[in-house]
C-alpha cells in the first residue's frame, strides 16, 4: 500500500524520518517478509508448520517493534502534526502491538485457512494501519490510515473461504464500512473547505464562536460516522453482530479489540482536537449543540441497544458483539471526559477491554474446533472439560461485567468518576452516568447466562469429542486472564504510565 | 502514635482464608482432607488474630489509640491517589470475632454435614474464599475496598447457593439473590461516585481528612441538592439501599427465603451470620453520614428516620410471613429478614452500639438454629416439610437441647438469653424515640410473631409424634406401585432406617459452641451492665444493678416478657396439644393397609392448612370447651385468626406482587431485547439506509439546538 | 453565483445520486458503484475547495484527492473480490437473499 513511501515523500528529512516511523516500517517489513518466506519457502511444509513459522516472523516483528519504542522514545512532529510521534502514542502503539501478539498467538492452532503468510501479513498490515492511525493529527493521513485498516479486516473477515457465512459477514462488513467512509471522506472536504487545511489543529482555528456554522455540523456529524463505524458504535454499529458471528475467530478476536483502540484514540483526538470550541453541552437542562451532546446521544444509543439486544442471544459471539456495543457506549462515555486525565482512564479502559475481549473470543474459538459452534448450549459443561478455560471465561466474563476486583471494574470507575469531576466538561452528564450503571446491571444478566451454561449446566454427552484444548492457546488463554486479573488488583502500573505519558514535555 | 503490631498487620486476617481458597482450587477433587483442614487451619488462625485484634481494641478502649487507621496508595487517579486503608477500631474488632468463631464452627460443621459430597473440595474453596471478602469487608477502611468485598461476597453468596447446580431451582436462587442484591448495589455505587465527587476521598478515616472525619461531614452538611434535600441524606440514602439489598429488607427481601436452597451451612454461614449481617454493618460503618442533620436544622436526620421506618415493617412483614411457612429452612430465613429489620430499626432510632449488639446476638443463635436445622433435615434424611417431622427430641436429643436454646434466644425469653437483652434494647430505644411511637408497637407486634412461629417450628419438629414414617412408606411402595400426589424424595432412602438419627459429634460439636455464646453473650449488655454498648462507643462503664430499675427500662422489659411468654403460649396452645394431628399420626401407623384413605385425609389437612386455617381454627375452638374459660378462648382465637391472617394476606402479596413483579420485569426486558434484536434482520442494505438516516437525524438534531439557542 | 457554489451543488448532487443507488438498488455491483460516486463526490470538493480557496497555491487538496482516488481503487478491488466470492456460494448477487445472519 506504500505509505511508506507516501510518508518519506513528503517529509524534509529523510532519514528523521525513518527514524521516527521505524516501528511502523518494522511491522510492514515484517508483514512483507511473511509474505515472502511462504511464498517461496514454506509452500511445501505442512500446513501447521507453516503456520508456526509465519506466526513466528509475526511475533519477531512486533517484538522488535516494541522494543524498539522501548529502547528509542522519540519525540517528534513532521510537517505540521503529519506524523507525530510522543509518549502517549507510543505507549497506545506498544498495547496495540501486545494485542496483535495475542491475537497471532490465538490463531496459532486455527484451521480455517491454508494460507497462512497472507493471514499474517494482513494481520500485521492492519496492526500498521493502527499504529499510523494513533500517530498523526492530520486527516488525510487519518483517513489513508482508517482505510488501510479497514481494508486488511474486510478480507480477514472474509478469510474462511469455505465458510458462507465468513464470504456474507465480510461482504457486509465492507458495504457498511466503505459507505461510512464515503460518509467520511465528504465530511473532511468540507472541513478542508472550512479551514483550507488538513491539519486538526487548523481546523481547531477556524472554528469561531458558539454559534456552530449548518456546513460545520454536516461535517462533524459524517466524520463522527466513519469513527463511529469503527467503534462499533449504535446507529452505526449494525455490521458488528454479524462480523463477529461470521468471521474467523480471531479475525472477529483482532476487531473486536485492536481496532477499536485504535478507533477510540483517534476518536477522542479528531474531536478534543480538531473540533475544539464546538463542544457544546450535554446537560440535561442546558443543551448546547456540538459534539459533546452528539457522542453522549451516541453512547446512550449504544448502551440500550447494545444491553438489551444481548439479552436474547443465543450464539455467544453475537452475544459479545453486542456487549461490544454496550462497551462502545461506556467508552464514549470516556471521550467526553476529553480534559487532563479522561483520556487515559480512556485509554486504560480500552486496553483492558481489548485484552478482555480478546481471550473471550479465544476461549469461544476452542470451544468451536472442540463442539462446532458457539451457541450457549455448546458451553454446556465446559467446567467439566476444560476447567482451565472455564476459569479463564470467568474471569473475562466478569472483567466485562464490571465486577470488582477486574480490570473491567477499574476502568469503569475510574472513567466514570473522571467524568463526574469537577471542572470536566462532562459533569453535566450525571445522566449518562446513571443510565450506564443501571445498564450495566441488565448486562450482568446475559453475562450471567454464559456462566451459568459454563458452570451449572450438565454437558450434553460428555466424551463424544476431544475435550483437550491445545496448550499454546490454554497458556496463551491463561496469561491474558492473568492479564486482566493483574491489571484489576495493580492498576497502578498502566494508570501511572498513561497519566505520565499524558504529562507535557 | 504508636501503631499496634495487630493493627499493622490487620491484613492478614481476609488474606490466610484468601489463600486457602487458591490452594485448595489447585487441589485435586480427591484431596478432601487437605482441603477441609486448609479452611479450617486459616479461619482458625484468623480467629486467633482476632482475639488478639479485639484485645489490643479492648486494651485502648476510650483512648485515642482506640482507632488504628493504616492507608497505602493503590494506584493514581487524574492529581491525586486513590487509597484503600483498614481499621481496627470497636467496630471491626467485635465483627471480625464473630465473623472468625462462627465461620470457623461453620466450617467444622460443614465436614460433617458435607461429608457425601463429591464437590466437597470445591465447597470449601468457595466457602474460604466467601469468609475472606467478608472479613475484608469488615476491616475495610475505604468505601470502595468495601464495595470491592461486597461484590465478592455477593459472588461467592451466588456459587454457594447454586452450588446444588444440579437443582434448577438452586440455579434459579441463585440468580435470583445475585441480581436482585445487584438492584440495590447499583444505588450503591451511584451513592460511593456521587460520595467521591463531593468529598474527594473514599476513606472512611484519614487523619481527619476521611469522608467520615468530622471536617468533610461539616462541609457536606452544607450542601443542598436541586431537589431541597441535602447531599449527604441523599448519598446516605443511596448507600442504604446496597444496604437493603445485601440484608433482604423490604422490597428486595425477595431473594432471601429463595436462597435456602444452598446447602445448609451456606444458609447458616450467608443468611445467619455474615453477609446479611453485612449490609447492617454498612449503616453501622457509615453512620455518621447517616447520623448527618442539615445545617440550621432541628429535626433529626431524615436518613435514619427512612431506615428506622424500613426496618419495623420489614419486621413485622417477615415475621407475619414466618407464621405461614412449613419448611423449617424457610421459616427460619422469613425469621433473618424479620431480624435484620429489628437491627436496622435498632440503628435507625437507637444508634450503632443497639443495631451492632442485636447482629452479634443474632448472628450466634441464627448460625445455632440454621445448623440445627441442617443437622434436623440430615437425621431426617433430607426431609425439609415441619409436618412431616415432629417428635425428634427422643431421636436427637442434643440437636433439640441447643435448637431450643437458639428457640428461646430468638423468642425473647428473659434473662438466661441473649436475645432478650439485645431485642429489649432495640424496643427500649423504640420507646424513647421521640419521632413517632409505632416503630414500637410494630417491633412488639413483630416479637410477639416471633414467639409464636418459633414455637409452633418447635413443636412440630420436636413434640408430638414422629411423622416421618407418613412419606417413608409410600416410598418404600413407590417401587410397585406408582403412586401419584407424593412428591418423590430427591434420593430414594429406600433402603435407609424411616428412624431419623442423630448427626455425628462433627456437626453437634459446634451446636454446642453456639448454645453456649448464645446464652453467655447477652449478660455483655444487660441495662445493668451494658458492656458491649460503652465498648462500641469508647466510654468506660460498671456494674450498676440500678440500671436495670429504672423506669423505661423495666416497663419496656416488662412488656417484651410479657409478649415473648404470650407468643410461646400461643403457638403451644395451637401446636403444641395438638390431638388433631397426633390421633392421625396414631391412625395411620394402626391402620397400614387403608394406605389410601390416609393419604387423602393427610392432603385434606395440607389443603386446610395452607387455605382456610383460620376455619379450622374456629371449628377446632368450638369443639374445645370453649365456655369454661370464653374470655381466654376469645382472646387466642382473635390474635391467631390475626395473625394467621396477615401471614396469609402477607404471603400472598410476596408471591403474586412482588415476585411476579420482579419476573414480569425480567420479562418484558427480555422482549425489549427482541424488537431491537430483530430490527438486525440481516438484510444490509437496510443498515445502509440507516446509515443515512442517522445522519439526517443527527445532523437536524444539532441544527435545531443552533436555532433554539 | 460564484463558481464554487456550483462546484459545490454539483458534488452534493452526485452524492445524493450514489447514496439513492448504493440504498435502493439490490444488486451488490450497483451499490459498489453508488458508493464509488459518493467517493468521488467528496472528490470534487476537494478540488473545488482547493481551486477557489484562499491559497490554491498549496497543493494540499490535490494531494488528498490523488490520494482518495488510489484507495478508491483499492476499495473497488477488494469489494468485487468479496462479491465474487459470495457469488461462489450463493450463486447471486442479490443483496436481499444474503441474510443469513441475523437477530
Amino acid at each position: 500500500m506504500g505509505y511508506e513511501r507516501e510518508a518519506g515523500g513528503r517529509g524534509m528529512s529523510y532519514l528523521e524520518l525513518l527514524n521516527l516511523a521505524a516501528p511502523e516500517a518494522i511491522i510492514a517489513l515484517a508483514a512483507l517478509a511473511v509474505l515472502a518466506a511462504d511464498m517461496f519457502a514454506l509452500r511445501e511444509l505442512e500446513l501447521h508448520f507453516r503456520l508456526a513459522i509465519s506466526a513466528m516472523i509475526s511475533c519477531v516483528g512486533c517484538v522488535a517493534a516494541i522494543g524498539w519504542m522501548l529502547a528509542l522514545p522519540e519525540h517528534g512532529n513532521v510537517m505540521g502534526g503529519i506524523f507525530i510521534v510522543d509518549p502517549l502514542g507510543q505507549l497506545v502503539k506498544i498495547g496495540l502491538l501486545v494485542l496483535t501478539l495475542f491475537t497471532i498467538l490465538i490463531s496459532l492452532e486455527s484451521n480455517f485457512t491454508v494460507h497462512a503468510g497472507e493471514y499474517f501479513a494482513l494481520v500485521l498490515l492492519a496492526t500498521a494501519g493502527m499504529m499510523f492511525l494513533v500517530s498523526t493529527a492530520d486527516v488525510l493521513m487519518i483517513f489513508i490510515s482508517l482505510e488501510l485498516t479497514s481494508l486488511s479486516l474486510y478480507m480477514l473477515t472474509a478469510f474462511d473461504k469455505r465458510d458462507v457465512q465468513s464470504a456474507e459477514a465480510a461482504l457486509k462488513y465492507f458495504l457498511f464500512g466503505s459507505m461510512s467512509a464515503a460518509f467520511t471522506l465528504f465530511g473532511l472536504s468540507l472541513l478542508y473547505g472550512l479551514s483550507g487545511s488538513t491539519s486538526l489543529e487548523q481546523i481547531a482555528a477556524s472554528i469561531r464562536g458558539p454559534r456552530l456554522d449548518p456546513l460545520l455540523v454536516l461535517a462533524l456529524v459524517m466524520t463522527v460516522i466513519g469513527l463511529g463505524f469503527k467503534v462499533a458504535a449504535a446507529p452505526f454499529h449494525l455490521w458488528a453482530p454479524d462480523v463477529y458471528q461470521g468471521a474467523p475467530a480471531p479475525s472477529a478476536a483482532f476487531i473486536a479489540s485492536g481496532s477499536k483502540v485504535a478507533g477510540f484514540f483517534v476518536l477522542a483526538r479528531v474531536m478534543a482536537t480538531g473540533f475544539k470550541g464546538a463542544e457544546g453541552s450535554g446537560a440535561w437542562h442546558g443543551y448546547l449543540p456540538g459534539w459533546v451532546p452528539l457522542l453522549a446521544v451516541l453512547a446512550g444509543l449504544s448502551m440500550v441497544v447494545g444491553n438489551f439486544a444481548a439479552l436474547v442471544q443465543t450464539s455467544v459471539r453475537r452475544l459479545l458483539a453486542y456487549s461490544a456495543i454496550a462497551h462502545a457506549g461506556y467508552m464514549l462515555i470516556g471521550v467526553l471526559a476529553y480534559g487532563g486525565s479522561g483520556l487515559a482512564s480512556l485509554l486504560y479502559y480500552s486496553l483492558t477491554y481489548g485484552l478482555t475481549t480478546l481471550g473471550a473470543f479465544g476461549v469461544v474459538a476452542v470451544v468451536q474446533q472442540q463442539t462446532g459452534g458457539d451457541r450457549l448450549s455448546d458451553f454446556a459443561g465446559l467446567s467439566r472439560r476444560s476447567p482451565g478455560l472455564a476459569i479463564c471465561m470467568m474471569i473475562f466474563i466478569l472483567s466485562l461485567a464490571g465486577i470488582p476486583p477486574l480490570a473491567g471494574f477499574v476502568g469503569k470507575f475510574y472513567m466514570f468518576s473522571e467524568v463526574l469531576r469537577p471542572g470536566s466538561p462532562g459533569m453535566g452528564l450525571l445522566w449518562l452516568v446513571v443510565l450506564a450503571i443501571a445498564l450495566s446491571a441488565v448486562s450482568l444478566y446475559y453475562y450471567l447466562q454464559v456462566l451459568k451454561q459454563i458452570f451449572v449446566a450438565p454437558s450434553p454427552g460428555a466424551g463424544t469429542w476431544v475435550s483437550v484444548a491445545p496448550v499454546t492457546q490454554q497458556v496463551v488463554l491463561g496469561a491474558l486472564a492473568l492479564a486482566v486479573l493483574l491489571l484489576g488488583c495493580f492498576p497502578g502500573w498502566l494508570v501511572q504510565r498513561l497519566a505520565g505519558a499524558m504529562a507535557p514535555g | 502514635m504508636m501503631m499496634d503490631w495487630t493493627a499493622r498487620n490487620l491484613w492478614l486476617i481476609p488474606v490466610l482464608p484468601l489463600l486457602a481458597a487458591g490452594l485448595s482450587a489447585l487441589a485435586r477433587r480427591r484431596h478432601r482432607r487437605f482441603s477441609a483442614g486448609l479452611a479450617i487451619g486459616s479461619m482458625a488462625v484468623a480467629l486467633l488474630l482476632a482475639c488478639a485484634a479485639f484485645a489490643t481494641a479492648v486494651r485502648h478502649s476510650g483512648t485515642e489509640l482506640s482507632r488504628q487507621v493504616v492507608n497505602f496508595r493503590w494506584f493514581e487517579l487524574g492529581d491525586g491517589w486513590v487509597r484503600l486503608g483498614w481499621v481496627l477500631d470497636p467496630l471491626t474488632a467485635m465483627m471480625l470475632v464473630m465473623v472468625c468463631l462462627v465461620g470457623l464452627l461453620i466450617f467444622i460443621y460443614s465436614v460433617g454435614y458435607m461429608a457425601h459430597d463429591e464437590n466437597f473440595g470445591r465447597f470449601f474453596c468457595f466457602l474460604s474464599l466467601f469468609a475472606s471478602a467478608m472479613l475484608g469487608l469488615v476491616i475495610a477502611n475505604s468505601l470502595l475496598l468495601f464495595f470491592i468485598c461486597w461484590e465478592v461476597v455477593g459472588l461467592t453468596s451466588y456459587l454457594l447457593i447454586g452450588f446444588w447446580y444440579h437443582k434448577p431451582s438452586a440455579a434459579a436462587a441463585a440468580k435470583k439473590a445475585f441480581i436482585t442484591t445487584r438492584i440495590g448495589d447499583l444505588a450503591f455505587l451511584i451513592g460511593i461516585v456521587w460520595l467521591y465527587g463531593q468529598a474527594g476521598t473514599l476513606l472512611f478515616y484519614d487523619a481527619g481528612q476521611g469522608c467520615l472525619d468530622k471536617p468533610a461531614l461539616a462541609g457536606l452538611a452544607t450542601q443542598i441538592t436541586s431537589l431541597g434535600v441535602v447531599v449527604p441524606t441523599a448519598i446516605a440514602l443511596l448507600i442504604f439501599c446496597g444496604a437493603v439489598g445485601k440484608s433482604g429488607q423490604l422490597p428486595l427481601h425477595v431473594w432471601l427465603p429463595d436462597a435456602m436452597e444452598g446447602p445448609t451451612p451456606v444458609s447458616a454461614l450467608i443468611h445467619a451470620a455474615t453477609m446479611v449481617a453485612a449490609g447492617v454493618f454498612l449503616v453501622a460503618r457509615v453512620y455518621p453520614l447517616m447520623a448527618l442533620t442539615p445545617a440550621g436544622s432541628h429535626s433529626g436526620a431524615a436518613a435514619l428516620v427512612v431506615i428506622a421506618w424500613v426496618g419495623a415493617l420489614t419486621a413485622v412483614f417477615a415475621a407475619s410471613i414466618a407464621v405461614a411457612q412449613t419448611d423449617i429452612k424457610r421459616i427460619l430465613a422469613y425469621s433473618t429478614v424479620s431480624q435484620l429489620g429489628f437491627m436496622m430499626l435498632g440503628l435507625g432510632v437507637g444508634g450503632v452500639a443497639v443495631g451492632m449488639f442485636h447482629l452479634i446476638t443474632h448472628a450466634f443463635f441464627k448460625a445455632l438454629l440454621f445448623m440445627g436445622a441442617g443437622s434436623v433435615i440430615h437425621g431426617c434424611h433430607e426431609e425439609q416439610d415441619v409436618r412431616r417431622m415432629g417428635g425428634l427430641r427422643k431421636f436427637m436429643p442434643v440437636t433439640f437441647a441447643t435448637y431450643a436454646i437458639g428457640m428461646m434466644a430468638l423468642s425473647g425469653v428473659p434473662i438466661f438469653f441473649s436475645g432478650f437483652w439485645s431485642k429489649d434494647e432495640i424496643l427500649h430505644a423504640a420507646h424513647a424515640w421521640s419521632m413517632s411511637r409505632w416503630p414500637f408497637y410494630l417491633g412488639v407486634l413483630g416479637a410477639l410473631m416471633t414467639a409464636f412461629y418459633m414455637t409452633r417450628q418447635m413443636c412440630f419438629v420436636f413434640f408430638g409424634k414422629c411423622r416421618l414414617a407418613l412419606r417413608q412408606t409410600p416410598a418404600s411402595e413407590q417401587g410397585s406401585v406408582a403412586l401419584p400426589g407424593i412428591p418423590a424424595p430427591e434420593h430414594p432412602q429406600v433402603e435407609h432406617p424411616a428412624e431419623p438419627h442423630e448427626s455425628p459429634a462433627l456437626m453437634t460439636m459446634p451446636l454446642a459452641v453456639l448454645a453456649f455464646f448464645t446464652v453467655t453473650l447477652g449478660f455483655l449488655g444487660t441495662p445493668a451492665w451494658p458492656w458491649v454498648q460503652s465498648f462500641l462507643e469508647g466510654e468506660h462503664t460498671a456494674l450498676n444493678v440500678a440500671g436495670l430499675w429504672r423506669p423505661g427500662v423495666l416497663l419496656v422489659m416488662l412488656i417484651s416478657t410479657v409478649v415473648a411468654f404470650t407468643g410461646i403460649g400461643l403457638g403451644y396452645w395451637l401446636y403444641g396439644r395438638d390431638p388433631l394431628d397426633l390421633q392421625q399420626t396414631d391412625v395411620l401407623e394402626r391402620r397400614w393397609p387403608n394406605l389410601f384413605t390416609l393419604l387423602r385425609r393427610k392432603y385434606y389437612v395440607d389443603e386446610i392448612y395452607e387455605w382456610t386455617f383460620v376455619g379450622l381454627n374456629a371449628w377446632w375452638a368450638t369443639a374445645c370447651d370453649w365456655l369454661d374459660r370464653w374470655v381466654w378462648e376469645g382472646a387466642v382465637e382473635l390474635i391467631a385468626a390475626l395473625v394467621v391472617g396477615i401471614g396469609w394476606v402477607d404471603r400472598v402479596l410476596d408471591e403474586q406482587v412482588v415476585n411476579r413483579w420482579f419476573d414480569e420485569t425480567c420479562r418484558s426486558l427480555s422482549t425489549s431485547g427482541g424488537l431491537l434484536s430483530r430490527f438486525q434482520d440481516g438484510r444490509v442494505q437496510k443498515y445502509l439506509r440507516v446509515l443515512g438516516l442517522a445522519l439526517v437525524v443527527l445532523v437536524l438534531l444539532l441544527i435545531w439546538g443552533c436555532r433554539a439557542s | 453565483m460564484t463558481p464554487l457554489n456550483g462546484y459545490l451543488l454539483i458534488s452534493a448532487l452526485l452524492f445524493a445520486i450514489g447514496l439513492a443507488g448504493a440504498v435502493t438498488r439490490r444488486n451488490a455491483i450497483v451499490v459498489l458503484i453508488g458508493i464509488e460516486l459518493m467517493l468521488n463526490a467528496a472528490n470534487l470538493n476537494f478540488i473545488a475547495f482547493w481551486r477557489f480557496g484562499p491559497q490554491p497555491e498549496a497543493q494540499t487538496g490535490v494531494i488528498f484527492v490523488l490520494f482518495s482516488i488510489g484507495i478508491a481503487a483499492a476499495e473497488a478491488a477488494v469489494g468485487l473480490a468479496l462479491i465474487i466470492s459470495i457469488y461462489r456460494h450463493y450463486k447471486t448477487t442479490d443483496l436481499d437473499r444474503i441474510d443469513s445472519m441475523k437477530g
